[in-house]
């Protein structure tokens, strides 16, 4: 029973980039602040670029296509516009994985700039063609630039956790 | 070179094409899907859009229900700074109870005098409207679209393109029905254009959402005066909204402090303080709508 419970425990603690991926999918998270004008992120390209290039086995390709899935519905894109996007980060994270043999900060945050420009860009490009939506370029070059700023902070969160997580799974 | 590139296919292809025991789906089978998803969802069939409007509608609780912790942490910080305005804001309340009790009487005179011009006239007496109200289910602004979904669909009666109202006030109009719920393009979203007249000089424009919170004044006449106390109502010019509906006030060039050189509106309804709305579905007598 013991070790059962401390299954479910591990279970729940790996799967914490999955339900915060999830969440910040579906709720009213909001990543943009509306009084600092300028100010946005997406913290989906960041938890999909961190967990897809370092431990896989923790996000899975079809939760993150599924999350694209839901965040398209609550923002009212296109059904497969997100997923489009947030498999592009995943296949240039599984691309560095697959090229580099020992990652470090640095060559994960400039590799990052390929995925949250080819991301953005795919957004961009499916919204500007296939609807009425209009975006800002400005808008979407600051969400870019933010989102590519504030990684190394996430990146230092996701190694601690990680940590965590491999200690606990030690013990 | 040659290696170099037969590097690059082996590491592509497998980023592409590995599933085995921790992934499920390999990233190319996802991709081909998503493609297709957005295909299908792009050619506008009808049994498409019923399906759409069947996950929109679940997808829209779920959401509302997970976002219950932010909601009542944003109503719980709102509340908090509101107690602490009370004294400040009743000062300034039994100000404002004076300025009005004079203007009242202004009002009872000028509501008198329109009736009288009114019948003079022959015009259409209907200047109420029946409407629907409803819940602010979900908030969440995006760098594409500022939107708030609504708990309230078709199957009371909304359709697309139908007005919304805070507190008299437009805030918005319909631009998605499910069954039950909706979503609202708010006045300040980058897609919304509502044709406006300013009053009292009656200057015809455009109330254009630039993405920020106050929108702007487009197509004015040539040499406009932004005076004190222009008040911006709908014109319903595009004979989809309905004319009279207040807007906001424009703000003095001394008071934007974007300067941009822009006409701005500052709206009677903040749009990111909005909980409860009500849906414009149709004009009625003055009897219906008591």
């Amino acid at each position: 029973m013991a070790i059962n419970v401390k299954g479910f425990k591990d279970g729940l603690l790996r799967s914490l980039p999955l339900i915060i991926l999830i969440y910040v999918s579906i709720s009213e998270f909001q990543t943009q602040f509306y009084y600092w004008k300028i100010f946005s992120f997406n913290l989906q390209f960041i938890i999909i670029y961190y967990w897809v290039l370092r431990d896989p086995s923790i996000l899975g390709y079809g939760f993150i296509f599924l999350c694209g899935l839901i965040n398209d519905v609550v923002l009212s894109l296109n059904l497969g516009t997100s997923p489009l996007s947030y498999l592009f980060v995943s296949l240039v994270a599984a691309y560095i994985r697959a090229a580099t043999v020992r990652s470090t900060l640095i060559s994960d945050w400039f590799t990052f700039v390929i995925a949250v420009m080819g991301g953005n860009f795919i957004t961009f490009i499916l919204i500007k063609n296939f609807s009425d939506v209009g975006v800002t370029y400005a808008d979407l070059f600051y969400n870019s630039l933010f989102t590519f700023i504030l990684y190394p902070v996430f990146w230092f969160i996701f190694e601690l956790y990680k940590r965590g997580i491999s200690l606990r799974l030690y013990d | 070179m040659a290696t170099s590139r037969d590097d690059f296919g082996i590491a592509i292809r497998s980023a592409l094409l590995q599933s085995g025991a921790k992934q499920k789906f390999s990233l190319f089978v996802l991709i081909i899907a998503s493609a297709l998803v957005f295909a299908l969802d792009n050619l506008e069939l009808k049994p498409i859009k019923a399906l759409r409007s069947v996950i929109n509608d679940g997808v829209y609780r779920l959401s509302a229900i997970s976002s219950s912790p932010i909601s009542f942490a944003s109503a719980s910080k709102s509340f908090l700074s509101n107690h602490f305005n009370i004294y400040r804001e009743n000062e300034e309340l039994k100000k404002k109870i004076e300025l009005l009790e004079k203007d009242r009487f202004d009002t009872l005179y000028l509501q008198t005098e329109n009736n009288q011009l009114q019948e003079v006239l022959e015009l259409d007496k209907t200047t109420s409207y029946s409407t629907v109200g409803a819940k602010i289910m979900l908030d969440k602004n995006s760098p594409y679209l500022n939107s708030v979904v609504i708990n309230k669909g078709s199957n009371v009666g909304i359709k697309l393109g139908m007005p919304v109202l805070n507190k008299g006030n437009l805030v918005g109009r319909i631009v998605e029905v499910n069954y039950i719920s909706s979503r609202i393009l708010l006045l300040n979203d980058l897609n919304s254009k509502i044709p406006a007249v300013i009053s009292p000089s009656g200057e015809q424009a455009i109330l254009s959402g630039i993405g920020q919170k106050n929108p702007t004044l487009e197509y004015l006449p040539d040499g406009f005066q932004n005076v004190d106390d222009l008040t911006v109502y709908t014109s319903g010019k595009d004979g989809v909204l309905f004319p009279g509906i207040s807007i906001g006030k424009i703000i003095r060039d001394e008071d934007d402090e974007s300067e941009e050189g822009r006409i701005r509106v500052k709206l009677f309804s903040d749009p990111t303080q909005v909980l409860y709305v009500n849906v414009v579905l149709d004009k009625s007598n003055d009897e219906e709508a008591k």
